[in-house]
This record gives C-alpha cells, sequence and structure tokens, in this order.
C-alpha cells in the first residue's frame, strides 16, 4: 500500500505532469503527421524526447521541491527506511516513462494505419532503449534532486548534458590519435548516461565513419541492456546513500 | 554482499562485451561467407558490367572531411569521362576516353602534384595535357587517379568495372557477409561486409534494393593506424542517353603535350652509395644495412595489403633460399603495417631473410627522404653491391624478375641459367 502510494504520488505531485504527458504525446503525434518518417527516424525522436527530455520535465525538483518546502519533514515522519522513498519515487517515474513510450508506439502505430505511410518496422528496438535511458536519466536526476533544491536538479542536467555532448564531439576532433582519447572516451561511453551505446542497441552501428557496420549482435545487446541498467542502480545508490544522510527532523515543528 | 558481487560480476562481463574495441584487429574480424550476400556482390558487379551506360556523382571522404568530388560518366563500349576536383573550389581535372585515346587535361590550369616543386610546376601549369592511345578496358581509372596523385582520395570502387576490369583485391576476398539494412537519402539498402587478406582491408556497401548500385561504400584500411575513406554516390543514371561530346575531346591548338614523371624517375640511381640506416627488426632488436656489408642486398619495401607484394613474397623466399649461401640477402622492410597483421600475414607466407618491421617517423623518413621513393610506393626494390653501392632501384613488381636477375648480377652474385 505504501508502495502504490509514493508511485501514485510521482504522478499526482504536481498538476503539470499529465500536461508534460499530453504535451509529449501531442509531440510524438504532430512529428509523425508532419513528417511521416520511418521507424528509424521516429525511434530517433522518441529516444530524445522520450528517453532523455521526459525524465528531466517528470524528475524536476522531485525531492528538491519538498526539501525546499519542508514537506519531506512530514513524509520522514513515517517509520521507514529513506531509501524506500527513493525507490518508489523512480519507480514510479519509471512506469510512467514506459506507459508513455508503449503511448507513444500506439500513437504511430495508429497513424501509420491511417496514413499508411512512413513505418513502424523495427520501432520496438528504439521503445526499449528510450524507456532504458528513461530510467538512467531519471536515477541521475532524482539523485541530483537530493542535493539541489526546487527544479534546478533538471534544468542543470539538461544544461550540462547538451553542453557536455558540443564538448566532447569538439574535443574528439581535437584529441585526434593522442593516447588520452581512449580513456576520456571510455569515462564518457561508461561512466555517463549511456545515449551512444543505448542508440545503436536499438538502431545497430551504421555511423558513416564507424569501424564496425550492422546490427548489435544478441550478447551485445544483453550487455547494454544490463550496463544501462547497473548505471541505473548505481546512480540510484548514489541519490540514497545522499538521501539517508540528509539530516531530515522526524518530529512536526 | 552476494547480491553486490555477483552485479558487479554481471557489469564486467558488459563492460567486456560492449568494450571490445573495433580499432584493434582481431581474428574474429576476418568475415565468413554467406551466399546471399555474396550473391547481392556478385548482383551489384554484374548490373555495373551490364549496363549501357552508368552517371554518378560520387564523393570520397575521410572523418576528418576532407573530400574529393567525382562526377563520372561510363558508356559502352570503350567510353568514360571522369571531372575530380579536391573539395569544392578546386580546379578540376579531368580524365576521359573515346574509346581508343585516353587523355588527362586541367582546363583551368594544372594542381601542384606530388612530383611537383615550384619551378616545374610553373613550367608546366598551363596549356599541358597527357594522352596516350589505349582502349578504355585496358585502363584502370581508380589506377590513373591514384598514379597521378590528382586526389586527396580515389574512388574506392573502381569506374572501370563497367568496362569489365576485376577489383585487384577480389582474389584475396575472406568472405562476405549480410549486416542488415539501412537507409543512405531515403534508398533503402542492403549492407554487406567484404573483409580481403584476413581483415587487413574490410569494405562495407550499401546497395541499393532498387537498382543494386552501391549508395555508400566504405574502406577500412588496418595498417599501423586504421585508415577510414567513404565513398557516397548520389544522382545514379543508369541506360540513360549520354550525349557523345562529353566523351570527346581534342587538344587545343596551344596545347602541349606533358608527361607526368613517375615515382621511379625519383629513386636513387645506379652508382650511388646506399644511405645506411638503422632500424627495429621484426620480432625485437635492431637491423643495420651496413650490417650487411660484402653481401649482395635487395631491399625490398613491403606491405602486407598489396597483391603485388603478396605475390611477390613466395618468390622472394626461394630466390633468398637459392643463393644466400652465395651472398644474397633479401632484407624487407615493412613501414607501414599493424604487427599483428604482419604476423599473421608471416604465419601464412614465412620467410627465413632477415625482416624489419619499424612504422616510426624515422623509418618513413628512410624511405621517403634517403631512397627518394617520394609517393611511398609499395612495393620497391633496390640491389645494393657487396661495397654498399646501388646497383638499381624500381617500384613494382615485374613478374619474371628479369630486372632484378639482371642487377643481382650486376652486383656480383653468380646465378645459375635455371634462375
Amino acid at each position: 500500500m505504501r508502495a502504490y502510494e509514493l508511485i501514485k504520488e510521482t504522478f499526482f505531485r504536481g498538476s503539470y505532469i499529465w500536461i508534460v504527458h499530453v504535451a509529449w504525446l501531442t509531440i510524438y503525434g504532430v512529428y509523425w503527421w508532419l513528417f511521416l518518417p520511418e521507424s528509424p527516424e521516429y525511434g530517433r525522436f522518441v529516444f530524445i524526447w522520450g528517453g532523455f527530455l521526459l525524465p528531466l520535465a517528470l524528475s524536476a525538483g522531485i525531492f528538491g521541491d519538498d526539501i525546499a518546502s519542508g514537506r519531506i519533514c512530514v513524509l520522514v515522519t513515517r517509520p521507514f527506511w529513506w531509501g524506500e522513498l527513493y525507490l518508489y519515487r523512480l519507480l514510479g517515474l519509471s512506469l510512467q516513462g514506459a506507459v508513455n513510450l508503449i503511448l507513444a508506439g500506439v500513437i504511430a502505430t495508429v497513424l501509420y494505419a491511417i496514413t499508411r505511410k512512413g513505418s513502424v518496422d523495427g520501432l520496438t528496438p528504439y521503445l526499449i532503449a528510450s524507456w532504458l535511458l528513461f530510467n538512467t536519466v531519471a536515477a541521475l536526476s532524482t539523485s541530483l534532486s537530493v542535493v539541489i533544491h526546487r527544479t534546478y536538479n533538471s534544468l542543470l542536467l539538461l544544461v550540462v548534458i547538451t553542453c557536455g555532448y558540443f564538448i566532447v564531439s569538439m574535443l574528439m576532433g581535437y584529441l585526434g590519435q593522442q593516447a588520452g582519447k581512449g580513456t576520456f572516451m571510455g569515462f564518457v561511453r561508461y561512466l555517463c548516461p549511456p545515449f551512444e551505446l543505448l542508440f545503436k542497441f536499438a538502431h545497430g552501428e551504421y555511423d558513416i565513419f564507424s569501424l564496425t557496420v550492422g546490427k548489435f549482435s544478441l550478447p551485445k545487446s544483453v550487455a547494454c541492456v544490463v550496463h544501462s541498467l547497473m548505471l541505473t542502480a548505481a546512480y540510484s545508490a548514489v541519490g540514497i546513500v545522499l538521501l539517508t544522510r540528509q539530516q531530515f527532523s522526524r518530529t512536526r515543528d | 554482499m552476494m547480491i553486490v558481487a555477483a552485479a558487479l560480476a554481471l557489469e564486467a562481463w558488459a563492460l567486456y562485451v560492449v568494450g571490445a574495441s573495433p580499432e584493434r584487429w582481431r581474428p574474429t574480424m576476418i568475415v565468413k561467407d554467406e551466399p546471399a550476400a555474396r550473391a547481392l556482390y556478385e548482383t551489384m558487379i554484374q548490373t555495373i558490367r551490364q549496363a549501357d551506360s552508368l552517371s554518378y556523382n560520387c564523393t570520397c571522404a575521410d572523418p576528418d572531411y576532407r573530400t574529393t568530388y567525382y562526377r563520372i560518366s561510363l558508356k559502352k563500349p570503350g567510353f568514360f569521362r571522369v571531372d575530380l576536383m579536391n573539395g569544392p573550389m578546386d580546379k578540376s581535372s579531368i580524365l576521359v576516353s573515346d574509346g581508343n585515346n585516353f587523355s588527362v587535361f586541367w582546363p583551368g590550369g594544372r594542381p601542384y602534384l606530388w612530383f611537383d616543386d615550384q619551378e616545374s610546376h610553373e613550367k608546366t601549369r598551363l596549356n599541358v595535357y597527357m594522352r596516350r592511345t589505349v582502349p578504355a578496358n585496358r585502363v584502370s581509372i581508380a589506377g590513373e587517379v591514384a598514379r597521378l596523385g590528382v586526389a586527396w582520395y580515389g574512388c574506392i570502387l573502381d569506374p572501370s568495372t563497367f568496362h569489365g576490369r576485376t577489383d585487384v583485391f577480389d582474389p584475396y576476398i575472406d568472405g562476405i557477409r549480410s549486416r542488415g539494412t539501412d537507409k543512405v537519402e531515403k534508398e533503402n539498402c542492403d549492407v554487406i561486409e567484404i573483409s580481403y587478406m584476413k581483415a587487413q582491408r574490410i569494405r562495407h556497401l550499401w546497395i541499393s534494393r532498387r537498382d543494386h548500385l552501391p549508395r555508400r561504400i566504405k574502406e577500412i584500411v588496418r595498417v599501423a593506424e586504421n585508415q577510414i575513406v567513404v565513398e557516397e554516390w548520389s544522382g545514379v543514371s543508369v541506360n540513360a542517353n549520354v550525349p557523345p561530346k562529353t566523351f570527346a575531346w581534342s587538344p587545343p591548338e596551344d596545347g602541349r603535350l606533358w608527361s607526368a614523371p613517375t615515382p621511379e624517375d625519383f629513386l636513387p640511381k645506379g652508382g650511388q652509395e646506399a644511405p645506411d640506416f638503422e632500424l627495429s627488426a621484426f620480432g625485437g632488436g635492431k637491423a643495420k644495412l651496413s650490417d650487411y656489408r660484402g653481401k649482395v642486398v635487395w631491399l625490398y619495401l613491403w606491405q602486407c595489403g598489396s597483391p603485388q607484394c603478396r605475390e611477390e613474397w613466395p618468390q622472394l623466399q626461394k630466390l633468398y633460399e637459392k643463393h644466400k649461401d652465395k651472398g644474397l640477402v633479401v632484407l624487407s622492410l615493412n613501414f607501414v603495417d599493424d604487427e599483428r597483421i604482419a604476423q599473421v600475414f608471416l604465419r601464412e607466407n614465412p620467410a627465413t631473410f632477415p625482416i624489419i618491421h619499424d612504422c616510426s617517423a624515422i623509418a618513413r623518413k628512410v624511405v621517403r627522404v634517403d631512397y627518394r621513393n617520394k609517393t611511398m610506393a609499395i612495393p620497391m626494390s633496390c640491389i645494393i653491391d657487396p661495397q654498399g653501392r646501388i646497383v638499381d632501384a624500381w617500384c613494382g613488381y615485374e613478374g619474371n624478375h628479369t630486372r632484378a636477375l639482371a642487377a643481382l648480377q650486376k652486383a656480383g652474385l653468380q646465378l645459375t641459367t635455371d634462375n
């Protein structure tokens, strides 16, 4: 019951949540209607909107708001492990993400049935990859929300990841064949949210200058899923530790 | 605790699987043949050969987006025209054949080429053309472009395939496999992967499902550093009516017939002292040219990825075994290849003569500056007499070794009649 209440709370904690969902679903539909895309194009769009931007919107101030307003003190009066609070909220976000992405698939299928243009073949891996990315970004954002008050967690993450993308792209060109490039790329690829790996998991390796080509093999796909779940767990663990170390009063003022 | 340990083990496995670097050559990169994928490749070649005319634009670019632009028109029985430019603002070089006469000309003046110095370029920049009488099916367009050095990147797929030429690497295909489907500029394509020479060279081809012609070809050559070039086709037109004037060209009245020098023209001449060097030997240690003073040395520059070297290698070994007691040393120098790939080659093609494997800047300087191999042409041979003087030097593989045997004899090696 407690789990259900905490999960439900992630949806009802602000009236803007359902607006975000409706807005995102409308954006998916409009994108399809305007561009009649093939599944890789639509998949790429959902990957960024649903996998990256949606968790930022949904997790804005997920703890920061409560901490800033003092509501967190009310929540922690109940005798339960604070980690539960974190886990069920993250689970609530994850379920919302799953439903949103399933609806994104449904929208594409319905519009495809109506227009008979574009394609929905092979869309499922993109939706799975988007959901895995959603979880990782949501975990990172939720953990940040423990230490950054109000809704700045999402904003900070948006700015850092967007700027990071351009900086990394520039550095790649600058570093060329230098020895440190491998280590730097390893850090970006395996410790930051796995944009590159999950996109390749869905799309395959067809980049124009990549050294390989083709769809991900089954072991590589499984490894990719495992890595993204582990990263989600690691980001969550950091958030839980930070949350349990916070000093909140268990008694009301 | 157990759960954490299991999770860490699982993550370690995942990182191992996803982290396998495609930059390092591995035996698993050698492709096994899939009949369906091979059929796609053969259909593509047949489609190109069976067309009456074929025109397309193509760009050849590297990861730094240095791009050579081509406009290619081909027509049966033996016509072709290739306009190429390095970068969109460059002056174009034009190669044209009317079936019998193959010409190269530069409407805006000849670009600065690999053999030029300021003075020679200035003298021959304007109003020059090259011409020779040769049937189009005897010309390799990609080969001519490479020989002249007018393009940053030559075409991966030789346009002369249209006239029936076989790719020089085709006999060395390990296998062809399918790599799924992809789109190139809204064109649905089957993607295949071809590996050559134990994956020393790999090509990925995006073949249009509509007309069975390529839309993208990516070539990865694994040498000391991986080299990637991507050729992209657009504006493809098959069996369209190409006006005859496209292939007609006659020299202007004030034009001067000119011929470009060959890499061999710059090599050291007979009688000069062979520049000494000390480089890393294959498997460790150092090798010095002057250590072989008193013997007849055949200095042989090679690489695993050269079909000519692969053909010549066993003959060199035979010759060495036969004459080593008479004072012949074949000193082979590889300054190009990845060591693991060279190892694979040498396991299959064992050699008992000394092998130098050194990809350092010093080795490249020895080749380019000391031995004046300006284009780093491979294979290159240089016969050195026991006093350390050069007897003869040349590029390429002549097949019957006539020139080599004559030079060896001149250097003082006693040869029998059955060589």
